[in-house]
Formats: C-alpha cells, structure tokens, sequence
C-alpha cells in the first residue's frame, strides 16, 4: 500500500532515523527496566546506562571459542544479528507507511524471529555442554508451543484489519478511535503474555539468575564471550524492544503520526517513548510481583494464551 | 446502539476473567481472580443499571460487590487457614489444567453458537451477555467436574453462580429486589454452611495427619526397643 509516497527520499530518511532509533533506544530500555526491577525490589540498582557500558566491555575484551565448536557456534551470533536487524529496518515507529517502498508481513517477522532461535538453539548444542543442552531442550518446549498461540493471536488481529501486512494494520489500528471489536482485547491479552514469553521475563525464564537450574535462555548462550556475546546481548535487547512496539502499535497506537510534517512525527514520537517506556515499568513491576513457574507448569500459560486466541477467533466471527 | 460497543467489550473482560480463574491451581489464587472476576461482574451490573435506568440494579451491584468480592474471600481464607497446603492446592486434577483451557474456549464457542438460533429481537443487553452467562455456567460446571481438590471444586460453583446472577440479569434486567436479596443471602448461607464443613474436614484431616505421625513414631519406638 501506498508505494507512491516511498517515493521520496525522506520516507528512505525516516525509515532510516526508526533504525537508529531502535538499535539505539534498545539497550537504553533494557537499562531502565533493569532498574525499575531493582527499585521494586528495594535496591538502588545501576545506572539506566550500564547496558552500554556494559557491551562496550564486551566489545573490548578477548574472545575464549572452544575447541570443540564448529562454524555454527562462531557464525551464529551474526546470522541471529543480521536478521534482527532486518526485522528493525521495517518495524514503524514514527509512521505507519513502509519506508523502503516494501510492505512487511507479520510471517515474515515470525521466520526471521525463528530463524534466530533456530541458530541460537544449535549454537547452545554445538559445544555440546550440558547447560547448553538443558537450555536448548527448554528453549525448544516453550518456543514450539509459543509459536502456534502466537500465530493464533496475530491471526485473530490480521483478520480484523484485514490483513496481514504491519503497516496495514498499525494504520487501521491507528485510525479507529477505540478498539473496533472485543476480539483485538483478546488479542491483547494473548500478545502481552506471549511479549512476556518472547522477552524471557519472570514467569517463563529469569536472564538475571545465575542458578542453572531455572535459566532458560542464559544457559545457551553460556559459552559465548566477548564480541560474540555483545552480538547477542544486543539482538536480545532488539528483540525486546521490536516486541513491546509491536505491541503498543498494534494495540495502543493512538498518537502515531499519519503523515510526513516533521512536527507530528516529534509529537509522536514523544507519545511512543512515553509509551514504551510506560509498558517497561509495567512489565518489570508485573515480574516483581510473580515468582518462576515450575517448567511443566509454562505450557499453562501458553495455553492460556492459545484459549485467548481461540475466543478470539469466536469473537469474530459471531 | 450506542453501548454496544461497550457491551461486548465488557463481555470479553469477563470471559479473560473467567479464564485466568480456570487456570488458578491453588486456593489463595483462585480467590484473588475469583475477586477479579466479581468486580468486572459489578461493572458490568452497573452498566445494566444504567441502560435499563433501574434503580434496584445498582443495589444489586453494591450487593454482589460487598458479599462476593470482600465477605465471601475473607471467609474462605479465614476458615482455611489451618488446612495444611496439600488440601489446597490441585496437584492432580481428573481433567489436566490445559485440556479445561482448550474445553472452556469450545463451550464459549457452542454457548455462542446455541444462543445464535434464539431471537432477542432488538434487545443489546441479552444478545451479549446471554451467551457470556451460558458460557459462564458451562465452564463452572466443566471446572468442578475437572478437580479433584473438595476445596478448589467451590471454584466451579461460584464461576456458576456468577453465570446466573449474569444470566437472570440479561434476560429480565433486574428482577424484583426482594428476590434478589433472597438469592444474595441463599449464597452467603450456604457459603458459610460449606465453610463450616470446610472446616470440619481440615479438622478431620488434621487429626488423621497427628494419627498417622504417632503412629509412625510408635513403630520407630518400637525398633529401637
């Protein structure tokens, strides 16, 4: 839709300045979170900033491969970056028009998310430790009961906007003045709880123990060092950051500019990091209230999810 | 209509409500969604009133909002306190967590379905709470079938429960008070006759615990003689 506004240089400017908002902005969120989870938990926590200091450190330090590990565990952190950073050249956040003259669709986005599972899992097997494998293996539990539920879920909300492009369905969103049908609330509630799946929050994984018992995703990727593991600490966080906007664009966009003046488009993005980091102080404060579920007990909740999509698919069509 | 909308927002609150109440395995987590689901209830209660303009349904909604969202809880937390967790919590149930998840969403799907073929004519309130209500009643029952627990089977009967208050109330818009009242005070009766029992059986159970562990201390005692 609307190919002939991508037309003009600025629309490739703007596409353009989004990235650089989301590669910057994603450690930045991290870091706020981070801090709202210590601030719960009556610490004072590090400063909003340490996420960047912290892969700079990364960045600077010597690399330890073993030698056990063929080419997938050295490629993999840059096939799991380079399809992140895909997925963060079409995610609108200044505008719901595609930037680069391409529509992006919603399976589009689920593969390539998939695809940097499906290289971090066989990096966590590569090197064939045992921590590795336990990761991989619960890795591989949640995310093939997560993918259905989420496919139910995005579903339900293409078929209300009718369709499955992203910018379609953010513009549609965007000009409804409510929500249009009560199936979108069930969509929401299933996407907040698959955002919290995705993201390795509370109830489904803890990135901040180091108990190897209860980490899901830490565990895979436990044998990286150095660049790799900034590689792959900073596709995390872009991958959190591409979820939550999804989620406000797809369910709160209201206040998301419609056209190209460059006032609106400041507005909203001033609206979109109230937003945004509005829904990061929810989520941290929700993980500061819930305790990890026993591993069996996750497939509840996804199912739970799954029965969200499910009505919401009624909802529809009645 | 203009609250249509509205209506069918609501009655989609309350079924996620009423599906994070089936997914609740132990007592105190059922109690605080139970507690959730009575205030969306009383939301909705407030909403009726202010369609249909009917004084009677606003002290209902006060009602239901006193008795099922503070006194009943506080009740059931109160008298089983001293229960020991195993009688709470489901660790076993007939019918497993996820397969009521999936159940519960098709009995929404067939109430939906059933309450299609009736004809309600013009009338907003019924057309959407009427199947939310049938549903409700369904999976009350689907969930007290599903447990095993005596004390997580009361999660079925006030699902159900809710479902008729919804049910009487989409189809009549208020029945008389007095009767109202009466149902009212039928559920905190026999809230406080099941908490009695309650209460005996953790008393019971306590008792057949103390037996078992004198029992077992007699025969170490025995051994060591």
């Amino acid at each position: 839709m609307s190919t002939e506004i991508s037309a003009y240089p600025s629309s490739v400017l703007v596409g353009f300045i989004q990235f650089l908002i989301i590669i910057v902005l994603a450690p930045l969120l991290t870091g706020i979170m981070r801090r709202i989870k210590a601030i719960t938990q009556k610490r004072i926590g590090s400063s909003i900033f340490q996420t960047y200091f912290d892969l700079l450190k990364l960045i600077r330090k010597d690399e330890v491969i073993s030698e056990e590990s063929s080419w997938i565990f050295r490629y993999s952190p840059w096939i799991i970056f380079s399809a992140t950073l895909v997925v963060a050249f079409f995610i609108p956040i200044l505008i719901p028009y595609p930037p680069f003259g391409l529509g992006f669709d919603i399976i589009l986005l689920l593969g390539l998310f998939g695809l940097c599972r499906f290289f971090l899992m066989l990096a966590g097997l590569d090197v064939s430790s045992a921590f590795g494998g336990i990761g991989v293996s619960r890795e591989m539990m949640t995310s093939s009961l997560l993918e259905p539920a989420l496919f139910l879920v995005l579903f339900t909300l293409a078929v209300t906007y009718g369709s499955t492009n992203i910018y379609t369905i953010v513009s549609h969103a965007a000009e409804g003045s409510m929500m249009i049908s009560a199936s979108i609330l069930f969509s929401l509630f299933g996407f907040f709880i698959i955002v919290m799946a995705e993201t390795g929050k509370l109830p489904f994984d803890n990135p901040a123990t180091h108990l190897e018992l209860t980490m899901v995703h830490e565990a895979m990727v436990l044998e990286y060092s150095g660049k790799r593991l900034a590689v792959i600490e900073l596709s995390q966080s872009i991958k959190q950051l591409v979820l939550m906007i999804l989620f406000i664009n797809f369910f709160i966009p209201w206040g998301l500019s419609t056209n190209f003046s460059p006032a609106t488009m400041i507005g909203g993005l001033g609206i979109f990091l109230t937003k945004i980091i509005t829904l990061g102080v929810l989520i941290s404060y929700i993980e500061s209230k819930v305790a990890k579920w026993r591993l069996f007990r996750i497939p509840d909740l996804i199912f739970l999810c799954m029965a969200s999509g499910l009505m919401g698919m009624i909802f529809l069509y009645i | 209509m203009v609250y249509n909308n509205l209506l069918i927002f609501l009655s989609g609150t309350l079924l996620i409500s009423t599906i994070v109440l089936v997914i609740k395995r132990e007592f105190s987590g059922w109690i605080q969604a139970y507690r959730y689901q009575t205030i969306v209830l009383t939301i909705i209660t407030v909403v009726i009133g202010y369609i249909t303009n009917n004084w009677e349904i606003y002290v209902a909604a006060t009602i239901t909002f006193s008795l099922k969202a503070l006194i009943v809880p506080r009740l059931l937390i109160k008298v089983t306190e001293n229960i020991s967790y195993d009688f709470k919590n489901e660790t076993k149930p007939y019918l497993s967590i996820r397969t009521l998840l999936v159940g519960s969403a098709i009995l929404v799907a067939l109430s939906y379905f059933s309450t299609q073929q009736i004809r309600l004519g013009d009338d907003v309130i019924a057309m959407s709470f009427l199947p939310v209500s049938i549903s409700l009643l369904l999976i009350g029952l689907l969930v007290m079938v599903g447990r095993k627990v005596t004390l997580n089977q009361i999660v079925g009967l006030l699902i159900l429960e809710n479902g008729l208050f919804l049910f009487v109330l989409s189809l009549t818009h208020g029945i008389s008070l007095i009767i109202e009242i009466g149902i009212f005070i039928d559920i905190l009766v026999g809230i406080v006759i099941s908490s009695i029992l309650i209460h005996r059986i953790g008393y019971t159970f306590d008792d057949i615990n103390d037996v078992n562990q004198s029992h077992e201390n007699l025969e170490y005692t025995e051994e060591l003689d």
